[in-house]
């Protein structure tokens, strides 16, 4: 039970704040954030030898400036459900993520596949007819023109020699 | 281009913009003046400050005397309580029938 989120939940309900000069403030709280800045209504200020009373509309209070907030009793059985809350969400984000993360493979697989297939495709396509095409013709010329010289030379060498 | 959206500050100074507010600082100071401007530091901007003269005897509380400022920039740091002025007023003991109650019913 984290103290700012015991603050979170007291939010909308009584609670006293007293200050490091010794000041209390007794109104509802309306809002916090993570620095226990807190904005408060209806609020009671007592000077610090609560001989004086002030009555505020509103006020906002720096949280550094803060020595400790009181919250009613009740707010401890709200934090719990808000906890228990929190963690099945957290729990359902998780199992989202977890279909998210197998769904996403799977997608990037499909687009870029796809994406690949046809770039793929037009450019071998291109290729293939283009040089495929000749480099056969070319090679099946070369490997004759050469068998024939190689054979020719071969045996005139052999005759030659012989 | 920011990455978060930007959290909005709890304090939402904007309806206070030229009316009344009452801001007391770390170390003991308070001053009245008219909301001009702020930002998200809770840096505040007054016009027609004014200064509640303190007790001399105890830096803590002020007294009722004023003294004039002017134009005003506070700096957001040593701002400890913002409060708008208008519904702001001294009240009696308000505790007092709560405390009587209680020892009645004890």
């Amino acid at each position: 039970m984290l103290p700012l989120s015991l603050l979170r939940t007291g939010q909308g309900h009584q609670i006293m704040v007293e200050l490091k000069n010794g000041e209390t403030y007794n109104g509802i709280l309306v809002n916090c954030d993570n620095w226990m800045n807190i904005n408060m209504r209806t609020v009671i200020r007592t000077s610090k030898d609560s001989d004086k009373f002030w009555k505020l509309q509103g006020c906002y209070i720096r949280g550094n400036t803060i020595k400790y907030i009181t919250v009613p009793d009740e707010i401890i059985d709200l934090v719990a459900e808000e906890e228990q809350k929190q963690q099945q969400q957290q729990q359902q984000q998780l199992q989202q993520q977890h279909h998210h993360h197998q769904d996403k493979p799977m997608g990037r697989g499909r687009g870029s596949g796809v994406g690949r297939g046809r770039g793929g495709n037009q450019n071998d396509g291109n290729m293939g007819r283009g040089r495929g095409g000749g480099g056969g013709d070319q090679q099946g010329s070369y490997r004759g023109g050469r068998g024939g010289r190689g054979g020719g030379s071969d045996r005139g060498g052999d005759r030659g020699r012989s | 281009m920011s990455t978060a959206p930007k959290k909005e500050s709890i304090l939402d100074l904007q309806k206070f913009l030229g009316k009344g507010i009452s801001v007391k600082f770390t170390g003991g100071r308070e001053v009245q003046g008219i909301l001009k401007g702020y930002d998200p530091l809770v840096n505040i901007t007054l016009d027609q400050c004014e200064e509640y003269i303190r007790d001399p005897q105890d830096p803590l509380n002020v007294t009722n005397e004023k003294r004039y400022l002017g134009l005003v920039v506070c700096r957001g740091s040593s701002v400890m309580m913002v409060c708008p002025m208008e519904g702001c007023e001294e009240i009696d003991n308000p505790y007092l029938d709560q405390v009587e109650g209680a020892t009645e019913e004890s």
